[in-house]
């Protein structure tokens, strides 16, 4: 047996039966949710599982590559005139919704201007800076802006601004729309059944406007409750994708190890997600920047990435991940692993150890994850400020009552994780614009951080037209925010993305299963 | 008299429910937040206008005597209401999940009935041995053991380190088996869980039935038996048996009282999707209708199995009288 | 001495005393023991037992298993006395004023009994935990109050059988008061079957405990055994010690717990049946 089990172990291979497919399963991608999404009006909720799911539903107007570069989508071709004011899109004419009804310059207008910026806060952002939406004919939107705003095309990746139907939601209450439970677009996939504890199920778009396209004959998306059940899943073969924190990094060794699996660490580099802490700034010792800079060393990101993450992800030292083109390393000031340093400061602010050594006590709002990754970067935190004689309160929550304090202000700290979006006016500016302060909206400046030169320079680089100019404001930008610790950057995530080797062709880009599927086919 | 007995026993029944729906009812008003609360956050956010807007919808925003006077007739017509949180009639999601706990109590009812009268006869029969020693310790240590890590333990050695059994759910995913390859894998899937549920009752079934054969070996018509010639072995099935059945009986009806909480843990270990862990399911999410419903629907079933059981009583003993 | 006599004849309740003195003296002496607490980090996570310097290997943030498992042993000693101590409380109290006065009394007690046998406890604990938020405080309440019924209905019983008894009737002619006689009559005589049930609870409660921090209900900031095998779902896949060593930890004190609870069977009941 112990042989066996150093085998099994060795090759992470499960040796009850592995699915025997006919050829009509084959055909077909088994994907899994973690839990059921409460609908799915992509705009409305823009979370992990909605990208997963609409991505193969809704689409935008332009493709991106790894360098970030835009291609066309359902927009066949696109120019920006030169003063930046003006992006013209000319769209595909070939181009139908699930239901027939073609696609227009109608829809970008409607989806555009009226229920992306009503429904999804990151497009209320970026689209603010649109003055207006032209439809000159039924095949070109001409988008013309307030003032230049060098993220505009990037505002359109993905699940950043998906196509919706004007036909269906013009008019009608977006959120009460029953078309949010059969979904219409313009995707590979289109929406077959919802059965509700089971499964959804997504079907060929046989009038798809891409030729050759979709490869396969539909999606399954089960639920599966647990990252155990799903790590046997993929094991076993019932299951060809696990995304993202499907799978706890704990037993990334077993997946890794796996002939059967390909992994992915580049999937998910669209979204630029980076694993931080937020403090309620309004509140004492958090309004003092000697106290979160004391946090900052009191942590050691190393072990957190190599230990709690298992390795999976690079240390943050900038708002801005490192691998997108306006990091600079340079501009940042950086606070590394010191608890003798975060002594000092704590007793410079006057917080020195009173009785059992505790200098403050207070309280850290966890993720509910159930116990997995989250929860035990809370507990080392926890640990890690102990040794430097802070009192951590792990305080577990339920997602309902998460969103509720945060967005009300009710916590001391909380963890969190912010994704970029392509360009720091789209994914990080949200956070930190004074403008963005909103009681009772969770994902928005909750911290309550407010300074005057940081707004600026974010509108500023927002509407600089010179490149080095957009540099040289989110150098600056960098150097105060990092200064000011505005903010409690842990890790840079690099979310995994398993596939089965019997599939290829699934990650096409930096936004991985947001882009959908289509062009995925047997191997 | 039978029939009065029946007919009082139902009234109590329903007494008993209607104990259940305003304790719980109550209880669950103590949680922070209400359902407003989990959907505006399911929603993504939480200004106070779509909150109230909810509340009026769903009617939350009436006095708590109006609430629950309208719940309480929607249940005496048979309907449990309706979950927010999944957006289904409470009774639909619970009758989906009760087979399979059914199902999985009851294979395990039978597997430790057969091995604990199996354990409890051997042990019986030479009171005092090494065997009987054994088996009592054995006994003992399955009643310490936490019913989650005996399951936990079972899935390592057979899932993780073996291979041979699935650990997970009731079925494989996405299979969509059909007729007898179905019951085969649901059959594979029941295995690890059945038997983790049974080990905790077998000690207790093998103890009763060792101390009830042992009383009864002593008694007259026992004697009269072995003096009538009959050979060991037919002397202890017939007669011992059929006479160590009341504490069985008693014991099975209060395993199947304790129904839904005893299955919570290993249904919850082996993602067994019944009651147990939609109860679970719903406690976390704070989805008080279905919470409400499961309590009510076993409290109603744990008073039926009683009733089953004491009627079972009477009829394996008709010294007994219903009264 | 006849009573401690009888007590300690049994091996088993001898072995389960002296287990149970030495987990106690674990749990009292773990600071002593040990230079560090049990959430110090003190390494690479998932370090096998035997790894230098870890007697029980390292968990899943790598914590020193071992420490962990010395310092569970308080919260499992903790809840379990104190809940015990909670619900023998109550139900000492309920039992004794429904088993001495009778009547209507009683049958109301009965009746609320009854109604928490057929509700599902552990389903109801579950409620009653998350909506008081999990704490230390919750979890002991929590399992007093879905575990009082057990011992209100012993103490019922006996009250019942021994109000009519001659000492009780010559108390009432001395004109003492019915508290009085409650607790400096009846109460002392009671008290064997109380005590039997209670050593058998304090062994349950631990496994209550255990469930409940396996589900997460339990005190996120304390860790117990029950808290260490809910997290180690994922790493066990990779790493058995994290589910094994606690588990077994529970088993040996329960056990433990459960053979002096038989040994005070034998030794308060020696008529009782074996």
């Amino acid at each position: 047996m112990l042989d066996r089990r150093a085998v099994l172990g060795g090759t992470g291979l499960l040796a009850f039966p592995a699915q025997a497919w006919s050829a009509d399963k084959r055909r077909v991608i088994n994907a899994m949710m973690t839990d059921e999404p409460a609908h799915l009006n992509y705009p409305l909720f823009n979370t992990r599982i909605m990208q997963e799911i609409c991505g193969n539903i809704n689409e935008s107007l332009l493709l991106f590559d790894w360098q970030f570069k835009p291609h066309p989508n359902l927009a066949r071709a696109f120019e920006m005139s030169p003063d930046g004011l003006t992006y013209t899109f000319h769209l595909r004419p070939d181009v139908l919704w699930h239901d027939g009804v073609k696609f227009t310059a109608r829809d970008v207008a409607f989806s555009c201007g009226e229920i992306l910026p009503q429904l999804n806060p990151r497009s209320r952002n970026a689209f603010s800076h649109i003055d207006r939406i032209e439809t000159p004919d039924a095949y070109t939107a001409v988008f013309r802006l307030k003032e230049p705003f060098s993220a505009f095309l990037l505002s359109l990746m993905a699940s950043s601004a998906p196509m919706m139907p004007a036909h269906i939601y013009q008019g009608t209450n977006f959120r009460t729309n029953p078309f949010n439970f059969k979904p219409i677009g313009t995707g590979p996939f289109k929406f077959a059944e919802w059965r509700r504890g089971q499964f959804i199920h997504l079907a060929r778009n046989e009038r798809y406007w891409r030729p050759g396209q979709p490869g396969m004959d539909g999606i399954y998306y089960r639920l599966c409750a647990t990252p155990e059940q799903r790590l046997v899943a993929m094991e076993s073969g019932a299951a060809d994708f696990a995304m993202a924190d499907d799978i706890d990094t704990v037993v990334n060794s077993r997946m890794v190890a796996n002939p059967n699996v390909v992994a992915r660490s580049d999937a998910f580099n669209g979204t630029g997600e980076i694993s931080i802490m937020e403090m309620n700034q309004r509140r004492w010792p958090f309004s003092d920047r000697r106290f979160r800079a004391a946090f900052m060393h009191a942590i050691d990101r190393n072990f957190l990435v190599n230990a709690i993450s298992f390795g999976l992800g690079k240390v943050a030292t900038s708002p801005i991940p490192s691998n997108l083109p306006y990091y600079d390393e340079k501009a940042v000031v950086k606070y590394p692993f010191d608890p003798a340093r975060a002594r000092a400061l704590l007793d410079e602010m006057g917080l020195k150890p009173k009785l059992g050594g505790v200098r403050h006590r207070f309280g850290i709002m966890m993720i509910p994850d159930g116990g997995g990754y989250w929860t035990r970067a809370a507990h080392y935190i926890k640990q890690a400020m102990s040794d430097v004689g802070l009192e951590v309160n792990l305080e577990s929550t339920d997602w309902p009552t998460f969103s509720r304090r945060s967005g009300n202000w009710e916590f001391d700290v909380d963890c969190n994780s912010y994704g970029q979006y392509g360009d720091p006016a789209i994914g990080t500016a949200r956070f930190f614009l004074s403008s963005n302060i909103r009681k009772g909206v969770p994902q928005s400046n909750i911290q309550g951080y407010n300074n005057p030169e940081v707004d600026e320079l974010f509108h500023k680089a927002a509407v600089a037209v010179d490149p080095a100019e957009v540099q040289k404001h989110y150098s600056r930008l960098q150097y105060v925010l990092t200064r000011d610790v505005a903010m409690v950057w842990l890790y840079e995530r690099k979310p995994m993305f398993f596939y089965n080797k019997r599939l290829k062709n699934v990650i096409m880009g930096p936004n991985g299963p947001a882009d959908g599927f289509g062009a995925t086919v047997l191997a | 008299m039978k029939l009065r007995y029946l007919v009082a026993r139902l009234v109590k029944t329903v007494l008993v429910v209607i104990a259940v729906v305003l304790l719980s009812f109550f209880l669950i008003r103590l949680a922070p937040g209400d359902t407003a609360t989990v959907m505006a956050g399911q929603a993504g956010f939480a200004d106070e206008a779509f909150m109230k807007s909810l509340r009026a919808e769903y009617g939350l925003d009436q006095p708590v005597p109006v609430q629950l006077w309208k719940y309480l007739s929607t249940v005496a017509h048979g309907d449990l209401g309706s979950s927010f949180v999944r957006r289904q009639p409470v009774l639909d999601v619970i009758l989906e999940r009760l087979p399979n706990t059914l199902l999985l109590n009851g294979f395990a009812l039978l597997v430790a009935i057969a091995g604990g009268v199996v354990m409890g006869m051997v042990a019986a029969r030479k009171p005092g041995s090494a065997a009987d020693a054994a088996m009592t310790m054995l006994s003992m240590v399955f009643y310490a053991m936490p019913q989650f890590w005996l399951g936990m333990m079972a899935m390592l050695v057979f899932s993780v380190w073996l291979g041979w059994l699935p650990p997970f759910g009731l079925e494989t995913m996405g299979a969509d088996y059909t007729g007898l390859a179905r019951l085969g894998d649901i059959a594979v899937h029941m295995i690890l869980p059945g038997v983790t549920l049974a080990l905790f009752f077998l000690a207790s079934y093998a103890r009763l039935t060792r101390a009830a054969m042992i009383e009864v070996a002593d008694q007259d018509f026992v004697k009269t038996a072995r003096a009538k010639g009959l050979s060991e072995r037919q002397v202890a099935r017939r007669h011992i048996l059929r006479n160590a059945l009341m504490p069985l009986i008693t014991y099975a009806g209060l395993q199947a009282s304790i129904l839904v909480g005893g299955s919570v843990l290993v249904e919850n270990v082996f993602s067994w999707p019944g009651i147990g862990t939609l109860a679970y399911e719903a406690v976390q999410s704070r989805d008080n209708p279905l919470l409400l419903g499961i309590l009510i629907v076993t409290a109603t079933l744990v008073c039926l199995f009683n009733l089953i059981t004491d009627i079972a009583y009477s009829i394996a003993d008709p010294r007994v009288e219903l009264s | 001495m006849e009573l401690l006599r009888r007590f300690l004849s049994r091996p088993t309740t001898l072995f389960g005393l002296a287990i149970f003195l030495l987990i106690v003296a674990i749990a009292l002496g773990a600071p002593f023991l040990f230079s560090r607490g049990p959430f110090s980090i003190v390494g690479m996570p998932l370090l096998p037992p035997g790894a230098p310097g870890l007697l029980a290997g390292s968990d899943v943030i790598g914590r020193d298993m071992a420490v962990g498992l010395a310092y569970g042993a308080r919260i499992s000693l903790l809840v379990g006395i104190a809940s015990t101590i909670c619900a023998v409380g109550i139900g000492v109290l309920l039992g004794a004023v429904a088993g001495y006065y009778g009547g209507w009394v009683d049958d109301l007690l009965m009746r609320v009994t009854e109604f928490f046998q057929i509700i599902p406890s552990f389903v109801l604990l579950m409620v009653l935990v998350a909506f008081m938020q999990p704490s230390l405080e919750s979890t002991v309440i929590g399992i007093a109050l879905v575990t009082w019924p057990q011992v209100a209905r012993v103490v019922r019983g006996e009250f019942l059988s021994l109000r009519a008894r001659e000492f009780v009737q010559a108390a009432r002619v001395l004109g003492m008061r019915d508290g009085a006689i409650i607790f400096t009559q009846i109460l002392p005589n009671a008290l064997p079957p109380i005590v039997v049930v209670s050593s058998m609870m304090v062994g349950s409660a631990i496994l209550t405990e255990s469930a409940l921090a396996f589900l997460g209900l339990g005190d996120p900031n304390l860790l117990s055994w029950g808290s260490m095998i809910g997290s180690s779902r994922s790493a066990m896949w990779v790493a058995w010690w994290t589910t094994v060593l606690p588990g077994l930890c529970i088993v040996i004190t329960v056990l433990a717990l459960n053979f002096i609870g038989d040994g005070l069977n034998d030794a308060l009941n020696p008529r009782g049946k074996r």
